[in-house]
Protein backbone atom coordinates (compact mmCIF):
# COMPACT_ATOMS: atom_id res chain seq x y z
CA UNK A 1 0.00 0.00 0.00
CA UNK A 2 1.19 3.48 -0.87
CA UNK A 3 -0.05 6.57 0.98
CA UNK A 4 0.67 10.13 -0.09
CA UNK A 5 0.42 13.17 2.18
CA UNK A 6 0.08 16.44 0.26
CA UNK A 7 1.49 19.26 2.39
CA UNK A 8 2.26 22.93 2.05
CA UNK A 9 5.30 24.98 3.06
CA UNK A 10 3.99 28.48 3.59
CA UNK A 11 3.51 31.47 5.87
CA UNK A 12 0.88 32.42 8.42
CA UNK A 13 -1.18 35.56 7.58
CA UNK A 14 -1.25 36.24 11.33
CA UNK A 15 2.36 37.43 10.84
CA UNK A 16 1.65 39.43 7.68
CA UNK A 17 0.56 43.03 7.37
CA UNK A 18 -1.48 44.63 4.63
CA UNK A 19 -0.26 47.88 3.14
CA UNK A 20 -2.65 50.72 2.37
CA UNK A 21 -2.61 49.74 -1.32
CA UNK A 22 -3.88 46.25 -0.44
CA UNK A 23 -0.63 44.41 -1.12
CA UNK A 24 0.45 41.96 1.57
CA UNK A 25 3.78 42.37 3.34
CA UNK A 26 5.08 38.90 4.25
CA UNK A 27 8.58 40.06 5.22
CA UNK A 28 8.08 39.34 8.93
CA UNK A 29 6.34 35.99 8.37
CA UNK A 30 8.56 32.92 8.66
CA UNK A 31 7.72 30.01 6.37
CA UNK A 32 6.85 26.68 7.95
CA UNK A 33 4.71 23.59 7.55
CA UNK A 34 1.12 24.73 7.15
CA UNK A 35 -0.63 24.53 10.52
CA UNK A 36 -2.80 21.45 9.98
CA UNK A 37 -0.39 19.43 7.86
CA UNK A 38 1.30 17.75 10.85
CA UNK A 39 -2.15 16.36 11.74
CA UNK A 40 -2.46 14.83 8.26
CA UNK A 41 1.07 13.42 8.53
CA UNK A 42 0.35 11.88 11.92
CA UNK A 43 -2.93 10.36 10.75
CA UNK A 44 -1.18 8.96 7.66
CA UNK A 45 1.76 7.67 9.67
CA UNK A 46 -0.48 5.76 12.09
CA UNK A 47 -2.26 4.11 9.15
CA UNK A 48 1.03 3.41 7.35
CA UNK A 49 2.48 1.78 10.48
CA UNK A 50 -0.45 -0.57 10.99
CA UNK A 51 -0.91 -1.31 7.28
CA UNK A 52 2.81 -1.62 6.53
CA UNK A 53 2.44 1.05 3.84
CA UNK A 54 4.97 3.33 2.20
CA UNK A 55 4.38 6.98 3.16
CA UNK A 56 5.33 9.67 0.66
CA UNK A 57 5.07 13.44 1.06
CA UNK A 58 4.31 15.65 -1.93
CA UNK A 59 4.37 19.40 -2.21
CA UNK A 60 4.42 21.96 -4.99
CA UNK A 61 5.09 25.65 -4.67
CA UNK A 62 7.35 28.59 -5.30
CA UNK A 63 10.89 29.23 -4.21
CA UNK A 64 11.80 27.65 -0.88
CA UNK A 65 9.56 24.57 -0.88
CA UNK A 66 12.53 22.36 -1.81
CA UNK A 67 14.92 23.97 0.69
CA UNK A 68 16.49 21.47 3.08
CA UNK A 69 14.76 23.07 6.07
CA UNK A 70 11.38 22.50 4.39
CA UNK A 71 11.92 18.93 3.26
CA UNK A 72 13.44 18.00 6.64
CA UNK A 73 10.47 19.49 8.50
CA UNK A 74 8.21 17.17 6.50
CA UNK A 75 10.47 14.10 6.57
CA UNK A 76 11.01 14.33 10.33
CA UNK A 77 7.31 13.64 10.78
CA UNK A 78 7.58 10.06 9.64
CA UNK A 79 7.44 10.27 5.85
CA UNK A 80 9.63 7.73 4.04
CA UNK A 81 10.44 10.12 1.20
CA UNK A 82 9.24 13.35 -0.40
CA UNK A 83 8.55 14.38 -3.99
CA UNK A 84 8.74 18.12 -4.62
CA UNK A 85 8.04 20.52 -7.47
CA UNK A 86 9.66 23.90 -6.85
CA UNK A 87 8.94 26.45 -9.54
CA UNK A 88 8.79 30.23 -9.24
CA UNK A 89 5.59 30.25 -11.32
CA UNK A 90 3.79 28.30 -8.56
CA UNK A 91 4.31 30.98 -5.89
CA UNK A 92 1.00 32.55 -6.89
CA UNK A 93 -0.63 29.35 -8.16
CA UNK A 94 -4.42 29.21 -7.93
CA UNK A 95 -6.27 26.37 -6.17
CA UNK A 96 -7.02 24.63 -9.44
CA UNK A 97 -3.47 25.00 -10.79
CA UNK A 98 -2.01 23.58 -7.57
CA UNK A 99 -4.46 20.68 -7.60
CA UNK A 100 -3.63 19.91 -11.24
CA UNK A 101 0.12 19.85 -10.47
CA UNK A 102 -0.40 17.61 -7.42
CA UNK A 103 -2.53 15.24 -9.54
CA UNK A 104 0.30 14.86 -12.07
CA UNK A 105 2.79 14.28 -9.25
CA UNK A 106 0.60 11.52 -7.85
CA UNK A 107 0.34 9.94 -11.31
CA UNK A 108 4.12 10.19 -11.59
CA UNK A 109 4.57 8.36 -8.26
CA UNK A 110 2.13 5.69 -9.44
CA UNK A 111 0.17 2.98 -7.60
CA UNK A 112 -1.02 5.45 -4.95
CA UNK A 113 -3.90 4.07 -2.87
CA UNK A 114 -4.71 7.03 -0.66
CA UNK A 115 -3.97 10.76 -0.46
CA UNK A 116 -4.34 12.53 2.87
CA UNK A 117 -4.23 16.33 3.26
CA UNK A 118 -4.65 18.73 6.14
CA UNK A 119 -7.96 20.41 6.86
CA UNK A 120 -6.98 23.68 5.19
CA UNK A 121 -3.87 25.68 4.48
CA UNK A 122 -2.91 28.31 7.02
CA UNK A 123 -2.52 31.02 4.37
CA UNK A 124 -5.35 30.52 1.86
CA UNK A 125 -7.72 28.32 3.91
CA UNK A 126 -9.90 27.60 0.87
CA UNK A 127 -10.29 23.86 1.65
CA UNK A 128 -10.60 23.25 -2.09
CA UNK A 129 -7.24 21.83 -3.22
CA UNK A 130 -7.99 18.28 -1.96
CA UNK A 131 -11.41 18.24 -3.60
CA UNK A 132 -10.21 19.56 -6.98
CA UNK A 133 -7.30 17.10 -6.74
CA UNK A 134 -9.77 14.24 -6.27
CA UNK A 135 -11.71 15.51 -9.28
CA UNK A 136 -8.52 15.58 -11.37
CA UNK A 137 -7.76 11.99 -10.37
CA UNK A 138 -11.37 10.82 -10.76
CA UNK A 139 -11.30 9.58 -7.17
CA UNK A 140 -13.81 10.19 -4.39
CA UNK A 141 -12.93 12.73 -1.71
CA UNK A 142 -14.03 12.87 1.91
CA UNK A 143 -13.52 16.05 3.94
CA UNK A 144 -13.50 16.36 7.75
CA UNK A 145 -12.07 12.85 8.09
CA UNK A 146 -11.49 12.10 11.78
CA UNK A 147 -10.01 8.62 11.49
CA UNK A 148 -8.93 6.08 8.91
CA UNK A 149 -8.11 2.38 9.25
CA UNK A 150 -7.95 -0.78 7.17
CA UNK A 151 -6.00 -1.38 3.99
CA UNK A 152 -5.96 -0.45 0.31
CA UNK A 153 -9.29 -1.21 -1.31
CA UNK A 154 -11.04 -1.67 2.04
CA UNK A 155 -10.60 1.47 4.09
CA UNK A 156 -12.85 2.50 6.92
CA UNK A 157 -13.08 6.27 7.25
CA UNK A 158 -14.90 8.23 9.93
CA UNK A 159 -15.87 11.77 9.20
CA UNK A 160 -17.51 14.51 11.18
CA UNK A 161 -21.01 15.51 10.06
CA UNK A 162 -23.31 18.08 11.71
CA UNK A 163 -24.39 16.51 14.97
CA UNK A 164 -22.25 13.41 14.77
CA UNK A 165 -19.93 11.05 12.98
CA UNK A 166 -20.45 8.96 9.87
CA UNK A 167 -18.49 5.78 9.15
CA UNK A 168 -17.73 5.19 5.47
CA UNK A 169 -16.34 2.21 3.62
CA UNK A 170 -13.95 3.29 0.87
CA UNK A 171 -13.37 0.63 -1.76
CA UNK A 172 -10.84 2.29 -4.07
CA UNK A 173 -8.25 5.05 -4.15
CA UNK A 174 -9.45 8.24 -2.46
CA UNK A 175 -8.48 11.66 -1.18
CA UNK A 176 -9.11 12.44 2.49
CA UNK A 177 -8.94 15.91 4.03
CA UNK A 178 -8.28 15.30 7.71
CA UNK A 179 -10.20 17.30 10.29
CA UNK A 180 -8.02 19.56 12.41
CA UNK A 181 -8.35 17.22 15.41
CA UNK A 182 -8.01 13.90 13.58
CA UNK A 183 -4.71 13.13 15.33
CA UNK A 184 -2.33 14.71 17.82
CA UNK A 185 0.96 15.22 15.98
CA UNK A 186 4.09 13.99 17.72
CA UNK A 187 6.82 16.62 17.90
CA UNK A 188 9.90 15.34 16.07
CA UNK A 189 12.95 14.87 18.27
CA UNK A 190 16.66 15.01 17.44
CA UNK A 191 16.60 11.39 16.25
CA UNK A 192 13.80 12.08 13.75
CA UNK A 193 15.50 15.26 12.52
CA UNK A 194 18.79 13.42 11.94
CA UNK A 195 17.02 10.58 10.16
CA UNK A 196 15.14 13.10 8.00
CA UNK A 197 18.41 14.41 6.58
CA UNK A 198 19.16 10.97 5.12
CA UNK A 199 15.76 10.26 3.52
CA UNK A 200 15.27 10.54 -0.28
CA UNK A 201 14.10 13.83 -1.76
CA UNK A 202 12.95 13.66 -5.39
CA UNK A 203 12.78 16.94 -7.26
CA UNK A 204 10.54 17.08 -10.33
CA UNK A 205 10.56 19.72 -13.05
CA UNK A 206 7.19 21.38 -13.52
CA UNK A 207 7.61 21.35 -17.32
CA UNK A 208 8.24 17.58 -17.31
CA UNK A 209 4.87 16.91 -15.67
CA UNK A 210 2.83 18.15 -18.66
CA UNK A 211 0.10 19.65 -16.49
CA UNK A 212 -2.99 20.35 -18.61
CA UNK A 213 -3.71 24.08 -18.81
CA UNK A 214 -6.62 25.74 -17.03
CA UNK A 215 -9.60 26.85 -19.12
CA UNK A 216 -9.86 30.03 -17.07
CA UNK A 217 -7.59 33.04 -16.88
CA UNK A 218 -7.64 35.09 -13.70
CA UNK A 219 -6.28 38.62 -13.73
CA UNK A 220 -6.00 40.65 -10.55
CA UNK A 221 -7.18 44.12 -11.53
CA UNK A 222 -7.23 45.70 -8.10
CA UNK A 223 -6.22 45.19 -4.50
CA UNK A 224 -7.49 46.78 -1.33
CA UNK A 225 -7.23 46.61 2.40
CA UNK A 226 -10.76 45.95 3.63
CA UNK A 227 -12.27 48.66 5.78
CA UNK A 228 -12.64 47.35 9.29
CA UNK A 229 -15.53 48.57 11.37
CA UNK A 230 -14.18 51.23 13.75
CA UNK A 231 -14.26 49.90 17.31
CA UNK A 232 -14.59 52.07 20.39
CA UNK A 233 -11.72 50.33 22.18
CA UNK A 234 -13.09 51.41 25.56
CA UNK A 235 -11.70 49.61 28.60
CA UNK A 236 -14.04 49.25 31.56
CA UNK A 237 -12.39 49.36 34.99
CA UNK A 238 -12.81 45.95 36.61
CA UNK A 239 -11.49 46.71 40.11
CA UNK A 240 -15.03 46.12 41.31
CA UNK A 241 -16.54 43.34 39.14
CA UNK A 242 -20.13 44.26 40.04
CA UNK A 243 -19.62 47.91 39.09
CA UNK A 244 -17.88 46.86 35.86
CA UNK A 245 -20.77 44.55 35.03
CA UNK A 246 -23.30 47.29 35.69
CA UNK A 247 -21.36 49.74 33.50
CA UNK A 248 -21.19 47.24 30.63
CA UNK A 249 -24.89 46.38 30.86
CA UNK A 250 -25.80 50.09 30.86
CA UNK A 251 -23.59 50.75 27.84
CA UNK A 252 -25.06 47.82 25.90
CA UNK A 253 -28.63 48.84 26.79
CA UNK A 254 -27.94 52.39 25.62
CA UNK A 255 -26.53 51.01 22.37
CA UNK A 256 -29.75 49.03 21.93
CA UNK A 257 -28.06 45.64 21.78
CA UNK A 258 -29.63 44.32 24.97
CA UNK B 1 -31.56 24.97 -22.75
CA UNK B 2 -27.97 25.70 -21.94
CA UNK B 3 -27.37 27.27 -18.56
CA UNK B 4 -25.26 30.24 -17.53
CA UNK B 5 -24.75 28.94 -14.00
CA UNK B 6 -25.03 25.62 -12.18
CA UNK B 7 -25.70 25.45 -8.46
CA UNK B 8 -24.24 22.27 -7.00
CA UNK B 9 -26.11 20.75 -4.09
CA UNK B 10 -25.30 17.81 -1.83
CA UNK B 11 -27.36 17.21 1.30
CA UNK B 12 -27.98 20.90 2.00
CA UNK B 13 -30.80 22.73 0.20
CA UNK B 14 -29.75 25.99 1.93
CA UNK B 15 -28.97 27.77 -1.36
CA UNK B 16 -30.91 31.06 -1.08
CA UNK B 17 -27.76 33.16 -1.41
CA UNK B 18 -26.46 31.07 -4.31
CA UNK B 19 -29.70 31.67 -6.25
CA UNK B 20 -29.44 35.42 -5.60
CA UNK B 21 -25.85 35.56 -6.85
CA UNK B 22 -26.54 33.36 -9.90
CA UNK B 23 -29.65 35.38 -10.85
CA UNK B 24 -27.68 38.63 -10.67
CA UNK B 25 -25.49 37.29 -13.48
CA UNK B 26 -28.50 36.65 -15.73
CA UNK B 27 -29.23 33.70 -18.00
CA UNK B 28 -30.76 30.29 -17.33
CA UNK B 29 -29.91 28.70 -13.98
CA UNK B 30 -29.56 24.98 -13.40
CA UNK B 31 -29.08 22.97 -10.23
CA UNK B 32 -27.51 19.54 -9.96
CA UNK B 33 -28.38 17.69 -6.77
CA UNK B 34 -26.38 14.73 -5.45
CA UNK B 35 -28.25 14.42 -2.14
CA UNK B 36 -31.62 12.80 -1.40
CA UNK B 37 -34.65 13.22 -3.68
CA UNK B 38 -36.28 15.38 -0.98
CA UNK B 39 -33.46 17.91 -1.40
CA UNK B 40 -33.94 17.90 -5.18
CA UNK B 41 -37.64 18.65 -4.65
CA UNK B 42 -36.91 21.67 -2.42
CA UNK B 43 -34.41 22.92 -5.01
CA UNK B 44 -36.89 22.38 -7.88
CA UNK B 45 -39.43 24.62 -6.12
CA UNK B 46 -36.88 27.36 -5.37
CA UNK B 47 -37.02 29.19 -8.68
CA UNK B 48 -34.19 27.54 -10.62
CA UNK B 49 -34.90 26.74 -14.28
CA UNK B 50 -33.89 23.10 -14.34
CA UNK B 51 -32.85 20.41 -11.87
CA UNK B 52 -30.74 17.32 -12.48
CA UNK B 53 -30.87 14.74 -9.70
CA UNK B 54 -28.16 12.12 -9.30
CA UNK B 55 -30.20 9.39 -7.70
CA UNK B 56 -28.38 6.82 -5.57
CA UNK B 57 -29.35 4.31 -2.88
CA UNK B 58 -29.66 5.61 0.70
CA UNK B 59 -26.34 4.21 1.89
CA UNK B 60 -24.38 6.11 -0.78
CA UNK B 61 -23.15 9.53 0.36
CA UNK B 62 -23.50 12.58 -1.89
CA UNK B 63 -19.74 12.63 -2.52
CA UNK B 64 -19.99 9.31 -4.38
CA UNK B 65 -21.88 11.16 -7.13
CA UNK B 66 -19.02 13.63 -7.68
CA UNK B 67 -18.19 12.14 -11.07
CA UNK B 68 -21.82 12.23 -12.20
CA UNK B 69 -22.10 15.87 -11.08
CA UNK B 70 -18.92 16.71 -12.96
CA UNK B 71 -20.20 14.99 -16.13
CA UNK B 72 -23.54 16.78 -15.87
CA UNK B 73 -21.98 20.25 -15.73
CA UNK B 74 -19.35 19.37 -18.37
CA UNK B 75 -22.14 18.36 -20.79
CA UNK B 76 -23.64 21.85 -20.46
CA UNK B 77 -20.67 23.99 -19.45
CA UNK B 78 -21.66 27.17 -17.62
CA UNK B 79 -19.91 30.44 -16.92
CA UNK B 80 -20.23 29.97 -13.17
CA UNK B 81 -20.48 27.06 -10.73
CA UNK B 82 -21.74 27.81 -7.23
CA UNK B 83 -21.84 25.73 -4.05
CA UNK B 84 -22.33 26.32 -0.34
CA UNK B 85 -19.63 25.92 2.29
CA UNK B 86 -20.26 22.36 3.48
CA UNK B 87 -17.80 19.46 3.29
CA UNK B 88 -19.95 17.48 0.83
CA UNK B 89 -20.64 20.46 -1.41
CA UNK B 90 -16.91 21.30 -1.45
CA UNK B 91 -16.16 17.82 -2.76
CA UNK B 92 -18.80 18.06 -5.50
CA UNK B 93 -17.67 21.55 -6.51
CA UNK B 94 -14.05 20.39 -6.65
CA UNK B 95 -14.93 17.53 -9.00
CA UNK B 96 -16.98 19.83 -11.24
CA UNK B 97 -14.24 22.48 -11.27
CA UNK B 98 -11.67 19.86 -12.24
CA UNK B 99 -13.86 18.63 -15.11
CA UNK B 100 -14.22 22.18 -16.48
CA UNK B 101 -10.62 23.18 -15.64
CA UNK B 102 -12.33 26.11 -13.94
CA UNK B 103 -10.84 28.75 -11.69
CA UNK B 104 -11.79 28.32 -8.02
CA UNK B 105 -12.49 31.23 -5.67
CA UNK B 106 -13.70 30.91 -2.08
CA UNK B 107 -13.75 34.44 -0.67
CA UNK B 108 -16.17 36.22 -3.01
CA UNK B 109 -17.55 39.44 -1.54
CA UNK B 110 -19.29 40.38 -4.77
CA UNK B 111 -19.71 38.80 -8.18
CA UNK B 112 -20.71 40.66 -11.34
CA UNK B 113 -20.96 39.82 -15.02
CA UNK B 114 -18.45 41.45 -17.36
CA UNK B 115 -18.98 40.59 -21.00
CA UNK B 116 -18.42 36.83 -21.25
CA UNK B 117 -16.48 36.77 -17.99
CA UNK B 118 -17.10 37.67 -14.37
CA UNK B 119 -15.50 40.05 -11.93
CA UNK B 120 -15.12 38.84 -8.36
CA UNK B 121 -14.06 40.86 -5.37
CA UNK B 122 -12.34 38.12 -3.41
CA UNK B 123 -11.08 38.17 0.18
CA UNK B 124 -7.69 36.50 0.55
CA UNK B 125 -5.29 35.28 3.27
CA UNK B 126 -7.79 34.96 6.09
CA UNK B 127 -9.68 38.03 4.88
CA UNK B 128 -6.81 40.44 5.62
CA UNK B 129 -6.83 41.72 2.02
CA UNK B 130 -9.14 41.84 -0.98
CA UNK B 131 -8.40 41.34 -4.65
CA UNK B 132 -10.56 42.26 -7.60
CA UNK B 133 -10.22 39.36 -10.01
CA UNK B 134 -11.36 39.38 -13.64
CA UNK B 135 -12.02 35.81 -14.75
CA UNK B 136 -12.40 34.76 -18.36
CA UNK B 137 -13.48 31.16 -18.67
CA UNK B 138 -15.42 29.07 -16.15
CA UNK B 139 -15.21 29.91 -12.44
CA UNK B 140 -16.26 27.84 -9.43
CA UNK B 141 -17.37 29.86 -6.41
CA UNK B 142 -17.66 28.49 -2.88
CA UNK B 143 -20.02 30.82 -1.00
CA UNK B 144 -22.21 31.03 2.08
CA UNK B 145 -25.28 29.08 0.97
CA UNK B 146 -27.78 31.34 2.72
CA UNK B 147 -31.22 30.20 3.89
CA UNK B 148 -33.32 27.39 2.45
CA UNK B 149 -35.25 29.14 -0.33
CA UNK B 150 -39.03 29.28 0.10
CA UNK B 151 -41.13 27.52 -2.56
CA UNK B 152 -41.74 29.80 -5.54
CA UNK B 153 -44.69 30.09 -7.92
CA UNK B 154 -43.47 27.39 -10.28
CA UNK B 155 -41.58 24.15 -9.95
CA UNK B 156 -38.83 23.08 -12.33
CA UNK B 157 -38.95 19.52 -13.66
CA UNK B 158 -36.49 17.09 -12.09
CA UNK B 159 -34.41 15.12 -14.57
CA UNK B 160 -32.89 12.00 -13.03
CA UNK B 161 -29.51 10.77 -14.27
CA UNK B 162 -28.12 7.29 -13.68
CA UNK B 163 -25.10 7.33 -11.39
CA UNK B 164 -22.27 4.85 -11.15
CA UNK B 165 -21.19 5.80 -7.64
CA UNK B 166 -17.54 6.22 -6.70
CA UNK B 167 -16.41 3.70 -4.08
CA UNK B 168 -18.00 5.17 -0.95
CA UNK B 169 -20.64 3.63 1.25
CA UNK B 170 -22.14 4.72 4.58
CA UNK B 171 -21.96 1.86 7.05
CA UNK B 172 -22.86 3.67 10.25
CA UNK B 173 -24.00 7.07 11.53
CA UNK B 174 -23.52 8.04 15.16
CA UNK B 175 -24.78 11.18 16.85
CA UNK B 176 -22.37 13.24 18.92
CA UNK B 177 -25.00 14.46 21.35
CA UNK B 178 -24.32 18.07 20.36
CA UNK B 179 -27.31 20.08 19.13
CA UNK B 180 -27.01 21.50 15.61
CA UNK B 181 -27.05 25.27 15.40
CA UNK B 182 -27.07 28.04 12.80
CA UNK B 183 -25.10 30.84 14.45
CA UNK B 184 -26.08 33.21 11.64
CA UNK B 185 -29.60 33.33 12.98
CA UNK B 186 -28.57 34.57 16.43
CA UNK B 187 -28.74 38.27 17.28
CA UNK B 188 -26.34 37.80 20.18
CA UNK B 189 -23.47 35.36 20.36
CA UNK B 190 -21.07 34.52 23.18
CA UNK B 191 -17.75 33.10 22.03
CA UNK B 192 -15.72 31.02 24.47
CA UNK B 193 -11.98 30.58 24.16
CA UNK B 194 -9.32 28.63 25.96
CA UNK B 195 -9.51 31.01 28.90
CA UNK B 196 -12.30 28.76 30.20
CA UNK B 197 -10.60 26.16 32.37
CA UNK B 198 -13.03 23.24 32.34
CA UNK B 199 -16.01 22.00 30.38
CA UNK B 200 -18.20 22.17 33.49
CA UNK B 201 -17.55 25.93 33.58
CA UNK B 202 -19.66 26.27 30.44
CA UNK B 203 -22.56 26.42 32.91
CA UNK B 204 -21.44 29.96 33.82
CA UNK B 205 -21.46 30.93 30.16
CA UNK B 206 -24.82 29.31 29.53
CA UNK B 207 -26.38 31.19 32.43
CA UNK B 208 -25.28 34.47 30.83
CA UNK B 209 -26.40 33.26 27.40
CA UNK B 210 -29.87 32.54 28.78
CA UNK B 211 -30.02 35.97 30.40
CA UNK B 212 -29.33 37.78 27.11
CA UNK B 213 -30.89 35.23 24.70
CA UNK B 214 -27.55 34.46 23.07
CA UNK B 215 -26.16 31.41 21.30
CA UNK B 216 -22.92 30.01 22.69
CA UNK B 217 -20.07 29.64 20.22
CA UNK B 218 -16.33 29.18 20.57
CA UNK B 219 -12.86 29.47 19.11
CA UNK B 220 -11.60 26.55 17.07
CA UNK B 221 -9.62 24.64 19.75
CA UNK B 222 -12.69 24.50 21.99
CA UNK B 223 -14.63 22.58 19.33
CA UNK B 224 -11.71 20.71 17.78
CA UNK B 225 -9.31 19.29 20.31
CA UNK B 226 -11.20 19.98 23.53
CA UNK B 227 -14.48 18.80 21.96
CA UNK B 228 -16.62 20.86 24.31
CA UNK B 229 -19.01 21.88 21.54
CA UNK B 230 -20.05 20.77 18.06
CA UNK B 231 -17.90 21.89 15.16
CA UNK B 232 -20.72 24.06 13.82
CA UNK B 233 -20.20 26.33 16.84
CA UNK B 234 -16.67 27.45 16.15
CA UNK B 235 -16.10 30.88 14.66
CA UNK B 236 -13.25 31.83 12.37
CA UNK B 237 -11.72 31.86 8.94
CA UNK B 238 -12.50 28.20 8.34
CA UNK B 239 -15.57 28.14 10.60
CA UNK B 240 -18.64 30.34 10.99
CA UNK B 241 -18.62 33.97 9.88
CA UNK B 242 -21.26 35.84 11.86
CA UNK B 243 -22.64 39.36 12.05
CA UNK B 244 -24.73 39.52 15.22
CA UNK B 245 -25.75 42.71 17.07
CA UNK B 246 -23.52 41.68 19.95
CA UNK B 247 -20.48 39.41 20.12
CA UNK B 248 -19.14 38.74 23.59
CA UNK B 249 -15.67 37.13 23.48
CA UNK B 250 -14.88 35.40 26.77
CA UNK B 251 -11.39 34.03 27.35
CA UNK B 252 -10.64 34.46 23.64
CA UNK B 253 -7.12 35.66 22.82
CA UNK B 254 -8.13 37.34 19.57
CA UNK B 255 -6.11 35.50 16.92
CA UNK B 256 -6.68 36.71 13.37
CA UNK B 257 -8.17 33.36 12.36
CA UNK B 258 -10.90 33.76 14.97
CA UNK B 259 -11.59 37.49 14.72
CA UNK B 260 -12.21 37.52 10.94
CA UNK B 261 -15.32 35.50 11.71
CA UNK B 262 -16.85 38.31 13.81
CA UNK B 263 -15.81 41.40 11.83
CA UNK B 264 -19.43 41.99 10.92
CA UNK B 265 -20.63 42.17 14.55
CA UNK B 266 -22.30 45.44 15.52
CA UNK B 267 -20.66 45.54 18.96
CA UNK B 268 -17.79 43.40 20.25
CA UNK B 269 -17.13 42.97 23.97
CA UNK B 270 -14.11 41.07 25.29
CA UNK B 271 -13.30 39.63 28.69
CA UNK B 272 -9.76 38.36 29.16
CA UNK B 273 -7.36 38.17 32.08
CA UNK B 274 -4.40 39.16 29.88
CA UNK B 275 -4.32 42.94 29.34
CA UNK B 276 -2.06 42.39 26.31
CA UNK B 277 -4.45 39.97 24.58
CA UNK B 278 -4.85 40.87 20.89
CA UNK B 279 -8.61 40.82 21.32
CA UNK B 280 -8.61 44.17 23.15
CA UNK B 281 -7.45 46.06 20.06
CA UNK B 282 -10.52 44.81 18.18
CA UNK B 283 -13.34 45.45 20.63
CA UNK B 284 -15.81 48.14 21.57
CA UNK B 285 -15.75 47.33 25.28
CA UNK B 286 -12.92 45.48 26.97
CA UNK B 287 -12.90 44.06 30.50
CA UNK B 288 -9.49 42.97 31.77
CA UNK B 289 -10.03 40.49 34.56
CA UNK B 290 -11.06 37.08 35.76
CA UNK B 291 -13.95 35.72 33.73
CA UNK B 292 -14.97 33.59 36.72
CA UNK B 293 -15.80 36.83 38.58
CA UNK B 294 -16.92 38.99 35.69
CA UNK B 295 -19.31 36.62 33.92
CA UNK B 296 -21.47 35.90 37.00
CA UNK B 297 -21.38 39.63 37.81
CA UNK B 298 -22.75 40.49 34.35
CA UNK B 299 -25.43 37.80 34.65
CA UNK B 300 -26.40 39.25 38.03
CA UNK B 301 -26.42 42.82 36.69
CA UNK B 302 -28.97 41.80 34.06
CA UNK B 303 -31.50 40.65 36.64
Amino acid sequence: MRIVVAYKWTRDPQEATVRADGTVDWSRAKPGLSAYDPVAMELARQLAETAGAELIGVTAGGKGVAAPIASKAALSRGLDRVVIVEDASLAEASRSELAAVLAEMIRHIGDVDLVITGDSSVDVAAKMVPTVLAGELGWPAVAEATSVSGKAGALRVERAIPGGVQVLEVSGPAVLAASADAAVPRVPGMKQLLAAAKKPVELLELAALKVPPSSAVMTVTGRSRPERKARKGQLIDTTDPAAAAAELVTALREAGTL
Amino acid sequence: MSVNAWIIVGDHPAIGNLITVARSLGGPLGAVVAGPRSVAEIVAASGVDKVVWCGTPDDVPAEASAQAVAETVAADPPRVLLAGRNPGERVLLGAAAAALKAAVLTGARSVSADGDGVIVVNAVFGDIAEETVAVSGPVALLLDGGPVPPPGASTAPIEEVAVTPLGLKVIETRTSGFDEVDLNEAHRVIGVGRGLKAKEDLALIEALATAISAEVACSRPVAEGLNWMGKDRYIGSSGAHIAPQLYLAIGVSGQLQHMVGVQGAEIIVAINSDPNAAVFSQTDYGLVGDLYQLVPAITAALE
